[in-house]
């Protein structure tokens, strides 16, 4: 029998892995028995959800954060123990507030949705009027064109704005970048006034659907040319130089090679522009009137929004309004869901990461 | 084949701001040679290079004084378009800078279609340059995949390739080989050494053996305690690197510094 | 070596030389020039029209009085209560999203795993997009009666202390709510220049002072906080600037008061909000009023203008990788 200097792993060969137990105990301890408490305490004392859990759970729940910490790594983690329950219970907190969002927008509206709910307007509708008539869709309509005519004057703008700002060397472009921050704060309905102040009071115009567009440039101006900006700056000069070197005139070195290789964060900077503006209220409601019936006209007659349709069943408050406006509220949002994955997509999708195969 | 290819330079000084960069350079680059520049790093061989073709204004900062004169004619001369000067003085770059969005095949005739001239016959330049690139026989069946789908020596020959196509009177190359392999920085060689038949090239290198491997004539370039970098030999590459006439050139050439 | 006499330096064309080149870099001249035009127009056209309005109440009278009356003879239109409400909202809005932000983006940058961290990131930044008139929505359907029993629990309890004391026993639409809604806003503003800090932090400072015996708390407290410090400054700016601006969202939630400043009390249901007074009287408004509406748009951009210059300034300096 020859004998072998190889020894069977002992159990414990992993010292380290002795302070994760703990840790790991602690956890679950630490996780467990507040809820279990504060559970308990909710529904045996009868108490208000949000009282038992600033009252009970939190204090609870920093004295055992500490007590895990203490337990797991000595008297420094007990600090470590309360910064964890604090983080976490703060973004928990967060998570929950919105997840209240999206679910209500979800659970609500989809009650309020109807095939006739989409392509129906709001004729002969009062605030009282049962679900069965009347629909939202003179406003999808309405946010369509109003958003519509709003992009394609400010991407063209605003793209060679990102253009000026990274293939010209002119002297004002720091004080232009400023302004444009100074823009992307510009309260929305500060935006409304303007054009209202301009254009309809001097009584050049009513209020009619493209007042609207052009109460919108203001805002989705500089998210467009910021974002644009990024991908443009993002195109290495290599790219930019090796088409100059070539014989290549400025112009056709950027429509040819800097344009191409920044597509993506250019529909990434157009998607995020479009969400920017399609749920944009107050300056709507300033600048077009809010039309009942379906106008595809934007020179004439109101016309109606799915923000500024939400703000007048809002306003008319009654139960059925509510639900109304639920709805609507649904219909933007999934709107504003697809602009966002678009967004994400695109930018995801970078040239040069994934070679893309052409067909012959 | 081609005898309107001589370039030379006349005291040629170069400021990045209110820095002087390179001072009074001027050198001759002979009918169909391949000239090699060489020197310490930040010796102002690469900006040197960049005045060629008028890269050099691009720079922001940039300042710039003396002649460049292709066949006689400046090309720094108040009518002359400096999109014309790159058309006939080509470059490649240190980094391989293929259009990531277009194939093989767009590369080859992108300089074509961005200078705005006319393709009689496409495919027929596509080959004949990329046979001058001595790649033809790799690509020949992948000419509409993507440029990016090359290995990076090829990206390399594919950009050399690309300035062929314009057929330029002189190729400038700005340390072509720093970022490749061996294998592919000796096919590099072998090109150049294929090209120079119809061409004036001139090339700036890191590497002393490939500047003797290629180049007929070298100029040593060198910058001493923050002066203006200046040429201190130039000569043909059997003088500089065997009989250099400079103390400092032979320290550089045998390694002791740099 | 003799300096001869300096050479002659050639002026260097930057200049396009060809025409398709030069309408090129006019078009994008012409654009980048544009945003001075837009932002000379909408303070021009205000002033414009609301001149009439300062003229006739006095620039301090219109900002710092109190009033709104366009049925009285002199008609009243001062800003005061509505301009002080603005702020304070604003301000108790940041006090209660910078904790929640602060702790999202140590959680998604620090704490969490990879993917966890990543599904985080998408949902802030989703929050981010929500048109306000939804937050609105949400805010009076269903968060204000839940948000109205926590008032009236922290008046029961506290009431003691002069803010949280509630003389008529009604907790909706107060300033307390409005700012929750705010709150909820502007977290992902603030999130999201916090969590970008936080992410591009040094790793290596963090592993230097971890190998030094530092503790997550001591590290988050010594080394993450100071150096985020100047970036989250300026993203509570930007979220400042931001939730003055911001108008549907609160003009549901919040009772309007133009008489009288409510300086403190926040769980009473009275309140301002310049944003929300123009939406509130836009629709009746005739001549004088309406300029003063104007002049209170006037206000508020000037305002958000100054917050945010100061916002972009900080936020810049604080990331300095952002420049080029």
């Amino acid at each position: 029998m020859t004998e072998t200097l190889a020894q069977p792993r002992p159990k414990n060969a992993a010292p380290w892995a002795k302070l994760g137990n703990r840790v790991r105990v602690a956890s679950w301890i630490t996780s467990l028995v507040p809820a279990a408490i504060f559970v308990a305490a909710w529904l045996g004392l009868q108490l208000d959800f949000m009282a038992a859990l600033l009252t009970i759970f939190l204090p609870i729940q920093l004295a055992f954060g500490a007590w895990a910490g203490f337990y797991s790594y000595g008297r420094k983690g007990v600090n470590d123990g309360l910064l964890m329950v604090v983080t976490f219970f703060f973004s928990t907190f967060v998570l929950v507030l919105l997840a209240s969002v999206i679910w209500s927008v979800i659970s609500e509206g989809a009650a309020a949705l109807s095939p006739h709910f989409i392509y129906q307007n709001n004729r002969y509708i009062t605030g009282t009027t049962g679900l069965e008539i009347g629909g939202a869709g003179h406003a999808i309509l309405g946010s369509v064109i109003i958003t519509g005519i709003t992009t394609v004057i400010t991407v063209p703008l605003a793209v060679a704005t990102a253009v000026y700002l990274t293939e010209t060397r002119d002297g004002a472009r720091g004080v232009v970048r400023t302004l444009l921050q100074a823009l992307a704060g510009l309260p929305s309905v500060v935006a409304g006034l303007f054009i209202y102040s301009m254009l309809i009071v001097s009584g050049w115009s009513s209020q009619v659907g493209v007042m609207a567009s052009l109460a919108l440039i203001p805002l989705m101006l500089p998210t467009i040319s910021r974002v644009a900006e990024e991908a443009l700056r993002l195109v290495p000069s290599e790219l930019r130089n090796g088409a100059l070197a070539l014989g290549a005139p400025s112009y056709k070195a950027f429509f040819m090679v800097t344009l191409p290789a920044a597509k993506s964060g250019i529909v990434t900077a157009v998607l995020l522009g479009v969400a920017r503006i399609i749920g944009e209220t107050a300056p709507l409601i300033l600048t077009a009137v809010i039309a009942n019936e379906t106008n595809v006209n934007p020179l004439a007659g109101g016309m109606a929004t799915l923000p500024t349709y939400i703000y007048n069943f809002l306003y008319l408050g009654d139960a059925t309004s509510l639900q109304r406006a639920w709805g609507a509220a649904l219909v933007l949002l999934i709107f504003v869901g697809i602009l966002f994955v678009g967004a994400r997509v695109a930018s995801a999708t970078r040239v040069g990461t994934k070679p893309k195969r052409r067909k012959k | 084949m081609n005898n309107l290819n001589h370039l030379e330079t006349k005291d040629i000084n170069v400021w990045f701001g209110e820095r002087h960069v390179l001072r009074d350079v001027s050198l001759q680059f002979q009918n169909n040679h391949v000239t090699a520049l060489i020197g310490p790093s930040g010796c102002g061989k690469s900006t040197f290079i960049r005045t060629l073709n008028r890269m050099h204004e691009l720079i922001p900062g940039a300042g710039l004084s003396g002649q460049v004169l292709l066949n006689g004619q400046d090309i720094y001369a108040q009518a002359v378009d400096p999109v014309n000067v790159r058309i006939d003085i080509g470059m490649v770059f240190q980094k391989p800078n293929p259009f990531p969005t277009m194939t093989i095949k767009e590369n080859i005739l992108s300089g074509l279609k961005l200078s705005g001239r006319k393709i009689d016959d496409g495919d027929g330049l596509v080959e004949q340059s990329l046979q001058r690139a001595s790649m033809w026989n790799e690509v020949k069946d992948r000419l509409s995949e993507p440029a990016l789908s090359l290995s990076g020596g090829q990206q390399q020959r594919l950009c050399i390739a690309r300035s062929l196509a314009m057929n330029p009177n002189v190729l400038l190359m700005d340390e072509p080989c720093s970022a490749l392999d061996p294998g592919s920085t000796r096919r590099i060689e072998e090109t150049i050494l294929e090209l120079k038949e119809t061409m004036t090239i001139v090339i700036v290198t890191h590497n002393m053996q490939q500047a003797q491997r290629v180049a007929d004539s070298t100029a040593f370039f060198l910058s001493e305690n923050g002066n203006p970098g200046e040429v201190v030999e130039f000569d043909t590459t059997e003088n500089v690197f065997l009989r250099p006439k400079d103390d400092r050139t032979n320290e550089y050439v045998n390694g002791r510094f740099g | 070596m003799s300096n001869d006499v300096a050479p002659k330096r050639l002026k260097l064309r930057s200049k396009p030389s060809r025409t398709a080149d030069k309408v090129f870099f006019a078009v994008a001249k012409a654009a980048g020039y544009s945003s001075f035009v837009l932002v000379a127009a909408i303070l021009f056209f205000l002033m414009l029209r609301a001149w009439p309005a300062f003229e006739s109440q006095g620039v301090a009278n219109f900002i710092f009085g109190a009033g709104w009356n366009s049925t009285t003879d002199p008609q009243i239109f001062h800003l005061g209560p509505m301009l002080y409400g603005s702020l304070l909202i604003a301000a108790i809005g940041v006090v209660l999203a910078v904790p929640m932000a602060i702790s999202i983006s140590y959680f998604i940058a620090f704490l969490a795993p990879q993917g966890v961290a990543k599904v985080a990131t998408v949902v802030v930044d989703l929050l981010a997009a929500i048109p306000s008139i939804v937050i609105g929505l949400w805010g009076l359907g269903v968060f204000s009666p839940v948000a109205a029993e926590w008032g009236r629990m922290l008046s029961e309890a506290l009431g003691f202390i002069p803010i949280f004391s509630n003389a008529v026993d009604i907790f909706l639409r107060s300033p307390f709510i409005a700012s929750l809604v705010i709150a909820v806003m502007i977290v992902p503003i603030i999130a999201s220049i916090t969590r970008e800090i936080f992410s591009q932090m040094d790793q290596e400072i963090i592993k230097g002072a971890m190998a030094l015996g530092g503790t997550r708390e001591s590290i988050f407290r010594k080394v993450i906080l100071p150096t985020a410090s100047g970036g989250i400054v300026g993203g509570v700016l930007l979220a400042l600037g931001r939730a003055m601006g911001e108008t549907v969202a609160i003009f549901f939630v919040l009772n309007l008061t133009f008489d009288d400043f409510n300086w403190f009390k926040i769980l009473e249901p009275s309140g301002g909000a310049v944003a929300s007074l123009v939406l509130a009287r836009f629709n009746e408004a005739l001549d004088t009023e309406l300029s003063a509406l104007l002049a209170a748009g006037v206000v508020l951009f000037v305002v958000t203008l100054i917050v945010n210059s100061i916002a972009s300034y900080i936020v810049a300096k604080a990331q300095p990788w952002r420049k080029l």
